[in-house]
């Protein structure tokens, strides 16, 4: 059997982080290769490695009977590799057909002295290689006519995803590599993605495709890979891929099944199984007639994209509500749009009869409405003390400041111990601590928490778990949204279901951590 | 305002009475160029005096020891000058953005204040007399050559050397994975910036008597004065920097009444410029003024939603 791109056991730290860790993997050639896994799980690495960006730190690479190992990314892309961005990468100021012509740098002879020569011979040159650029770009489904002289960065956002695919074919690869081609896209631009990807691979082009929709990476690709922290924990056909108990745990995330015995913040002898068990019993069924927070058919977009079309959920005070669904569904531009960082398109947001679409962010913390957002953001090279200080900045009561940064130090015994420390060498789950630390001296009364457990070791979300179990118990009012679906179930009053912007479902906790459907919104299927 | 005048009432007094300054603006568009190959590659490289100054000292001192001709001089010059390019271009490419500028300042002094104001040969701060000079007759020189490099460089940006340089100028990640080899490119476009400011110090020494090492003329002064050409006159375009050189070095001229407030005019001017055609005077946009975030607007009524 002929291989076309082999890795032999790839590895890549950064600190003490495996981002790859012993990775191997063969792609046929002709075939379309998926590579998935949750948030973080080291897919965009990979690529990285492959593609010499990043090098690995040990294994091997080859491109067929060509050694990749070791060789900057300028050869490796000469070789036959190109790829495209998880964030768009284009030369923006550059017109579209400019950017095509970059593509073609390798292929292209050296016409320096014909230029400054200006030879007639080279003009024909030139001519042949702009009717091949334009001829790309017609490929791909842009109409060059029309957009060839325009500023690449001025282009509507499919537009763009897509020349950044001529750009890559400019190079004539033996592999593509496709890093994300249909984030943010809408349904018929993803149905014209795919179809894109399957004519590509017609014509003879081996794809290796990372996407986070699982619909279109089922749908497309022959093999799958799935990375979760750094390894690859399956491989296989779609549908073997999606019915592993690996994969759907990966995804999903897990339970807490081991009991927390020291839950952070919980006094001696309080037993966190009891406490979970106290919230469980006070959930109510439905919908609540009283909600502290309303959203009515929420639009969101940046620029073409349109992140979120038409949400809707409630929250009534004392709930822990879960806003869950997989990587793109829009559920970090809600909690955006609630503390007034993005402005929605259409729609109303209502935060105890705040209007939160027009209030400036500064006045809606003021009123009760606090974000954790993702990713933490603490000032890591400032002492913990000096973050939850921060977080009273501004604050008068220079006394009452005082005591209740002592009581969150309190509830956070190891905030306490740490208070000295830059908040940069703590553990993630600590850090994640000090974000919620931060939120609660803001004295929320919905407290909105973004992927608490992002990254964390398994234990470390059973804490932070706890945690956010015990200050609903104290009495705020959670809106937590999370990527580790069963978890956040568990907890979680009621909970809505986002895919692509939209809600698909709702229901109480235990309702959705039994339907099948929950895990359709993630693996697709 | 006579300035302008005399300009388009009497061309041929104008020439006569304004050579010396036709001159330094043909010696600033050449470095302007300079500044524009680097930036065009996306390096903030102030290096272009220190450069001129090789091309200038080698020149003068090869005129003054050996007696070989003008063109000689100039071309050793810029030899010289692109060899030293490549030794400086080795360490300090790697860095880039304010780095890479700080860096190449440090090239300028360690240049200035360590070799030539300590060296014999160089007068060890006195200066240099250069007693071949020709500031009259040099500026059909400065004139020609000013046409032939702008020829060049704008020919260089059209071919793939152009097109690699613009790619790294604007994602140097994304122009990787085009296959460009990011370092060898750029060191390129530092070379010849090298070579293009050694030839200006060549040409500029041989219209002056005098080779003055002060800070104006080879040092930190002058790299900032290069770099508010391009920004003033836009580095997008090859025409940008030469513009800007042609209006920062006639602004002195045109605001002559102003006299002892003459920077202040100046300064107000370059402000007003950057505040509002932030793109350089050459950039897109064609003549459109930009109207910043902060400035008033008339009350304009928005359709009201629904």
């Amino acid at each position: 059997m002929s291989v076309l791109l082999r890795l032999d056991n790839v590895q890549r730290h950064f600190g003490g982080v495996h981002a790859v860790d012993g990775v191997s993997l063969e792609v046929e050639p002709g075939s379309i290769h998926g590579l998935i896994g949750p948030n973080g799980a080291g897919k965009t690495t990979l690529v990285n490695v492959i593609t010499g960006y990043v090098p690995m730190q040990s294994g091997h690479a080859w491109l067929q009977s060509d050694e990749l190992t070791g060789l900057p990314a300028h050869r490796i892309a000469a070789l036959g590799i190109s790829r495209t961005f998880q964030n768009i990468r284009l030369f923006k100021d550059l017109t579209a057909l400019e950017n095509v012509l970059v593509g073609m740098h390798t292929r292209r002879r050296d016409d320096t002295l014909a230029q400054l020569a200006t030879l007639p011979m080279f003009r024909r040159g030139q001519r042949s290689l702009m009717d091949d650029a334009r001829g790309l770009m017609e490929t791909v489904g842009l109409a060059a006519s029309d957009i060839a002289g325009r500023a690449a960065g001025t282009l509507p956002y499919g537009d763009q995803r897509r020349l950044e695919i001529a750009r890559a074919l400019a190079l004539r690869p033996r592999l593509l590599i496709l890093d994300e081609p249909a984030a943010g896209m809408n349904p018929s631009e993803k149905q014209g993605m795919r179809e894109l990807i399957e004519r590509l691979n017609q014509d003879g082009l081996t794809i290796l495709l990372i996407d986070h929709d699982m619909r279109l990476v089922m749908g497309v690709c022959q093999r799958v890979a799935v990375l979760d922290f750094g390894r690859k924990i399956a491989e296989g056909t779609p549908a073997e891929v999606s019915t592993d108990a690996g994969v759907i745990k990966a995804y999903l995330g897990t339970g807490g099944e081991k009991v927390v015995t020291s839950a952070p913040g919980a006094s001696a002898g309080d037993d966190t199984d009891s406490l979970i068990e106290q919230t469980t019993r006070a959930r109510s069924r439905a919908e609540p007639d009283q909600a502290i927070l309303e959203i009515e058919d929420l639009s969101v977009s940046y620029g073409a994209v349109n992140a979120v079309r038409g949400a809707s959920l409630r929250v009534a005070a004392g709930e822990v509500v879960a806003l869950i669904g997989a990587n793109g569904a829009g559920k970090s531009t809600i909690l955006n749009t609630l503390s007034g960082l993005i402005r929605p398109d259409s729609g109303s947001a209502v935060f105890d009869r705040l209007d939160l679409t027009r209030a400036k962010p500064s006045a809606i913390v003021h009123h009760g409405l606090v974000q954790v957002p993702e990713g933490r953001e603490i000032l890591a090279r400032q002492t913990v003390l000096e973050n939850l200080e921060l977080a009273t900045w501004g604050r008068r009561d220079g006394a009452a400041k005082r005591t209740q940064i002592e009581a969150v130090m309190k509830r956070f015994p190891i905030l306490g111990e740490r208070r000295a420390l830059r908040a940069g060498t703590l553990s993630g789950g600590e850090q994640q601590m000090l974000a919620i630390a931060r939120g609660l001296l803001a004295r929320p009364r919905l407290l909105l928490l973004d992927e608490p457990s992002l990254g964390l070791a398994p234990q470390m979300v059973d804490e932070v778990f706890a945690a956010i179990a015990e200050i609903h118990r104290e009495g705020t009012t959670i809106l937590l949204v999370e990527q580790n679906a069963l978890r956040a179930l568990e907890i979680a009053d009621r909970a809505y279901v986002l895919e692509t912007g939209q809600i698909r479902l709702t229901g109480t906790g235990d309702d959705l951590l039994h339907n099948p459907a929950v895990r359709r919104a993630y693996l697709g299927g | 305002m006579d300035f302008f005048i005399q300009l388009f009432t009497d061309p041929v007094a104008f020439w006569n009475s304004h050579t010396l300054l036709i001159a330094q603006i043909g010696i600033n568009s050449i470095l302007a160029s300079s500044m524009f190959v680097v930036l065009y590659s996306g390096q903030l490289s102030l290096a272009a005096p220190g450069f001129m100054a090789v091309g200038a000292y080698t020149s003068v001192l090869m005129d003054l020891y050996w007696h070989t001709p003008l063109a000689v001089n100039i071309a050793a010059g810029m030899l010289l000058a692109g060899a030293l390019g490549v030794l400086v271009g080795l360490p300090v490419l790697r860095l880039r953005g304010v780095f890479l500028a700080i860096a190449t300042i440090g090239f300028i002094e360690a240049l200035r204040l360590g070799v030539i104001l300590n060296l014999p040969i160089t007068g060890e701060g006195l200066g240099l007399k250069n007693p071949n000079a020709d500031p009259l007759g040099g500026i059909y020189t400065v004139l020609a050559s000013l046409a032939v490099i702008l020829f060049l460089v704008w020919r260089l940006t059209k071919g793939r050397l152009g097109a690699a340089w613009a790619a790294i100028r604007q994602d140097e990640l994304a122009a990787l994975s085009q296959g460009i080899h990011v370092a060898r490119y750029k060191m390129i476009a530092f070379v010849l910036s090298a070579v293009l400011a050694g030839f200006a110090g060549g040409l500029e020494a041989h219209l002056n008597f005098f080779v003055d090492p002060g800070d104006q003329q080879y040092g930190v002064t002058r790299a900032v004065q290069i770099l508010t050409f391009a920004v003033l006159g836009g580095s997008g375009h090859f025409m940008g920097p030469v513009v800007g050189a042609l209006v920062v070095t006639s602004l002195p001229w045109v605001f002559q009444q102003a006299q002892a407030y003459i920077n202040v005019v100046t300064g107000i001017f370059l402000i007003a410029v950057i505040v509002f055609r932030p793109q350089g005077i050459v950039g897109r946009g064609g003549l459109a003024i930009i109207r910043p975030a902060w400035w008033p607007r008339r009350n304009v009524r928005a359709p009201s939603p629904g």
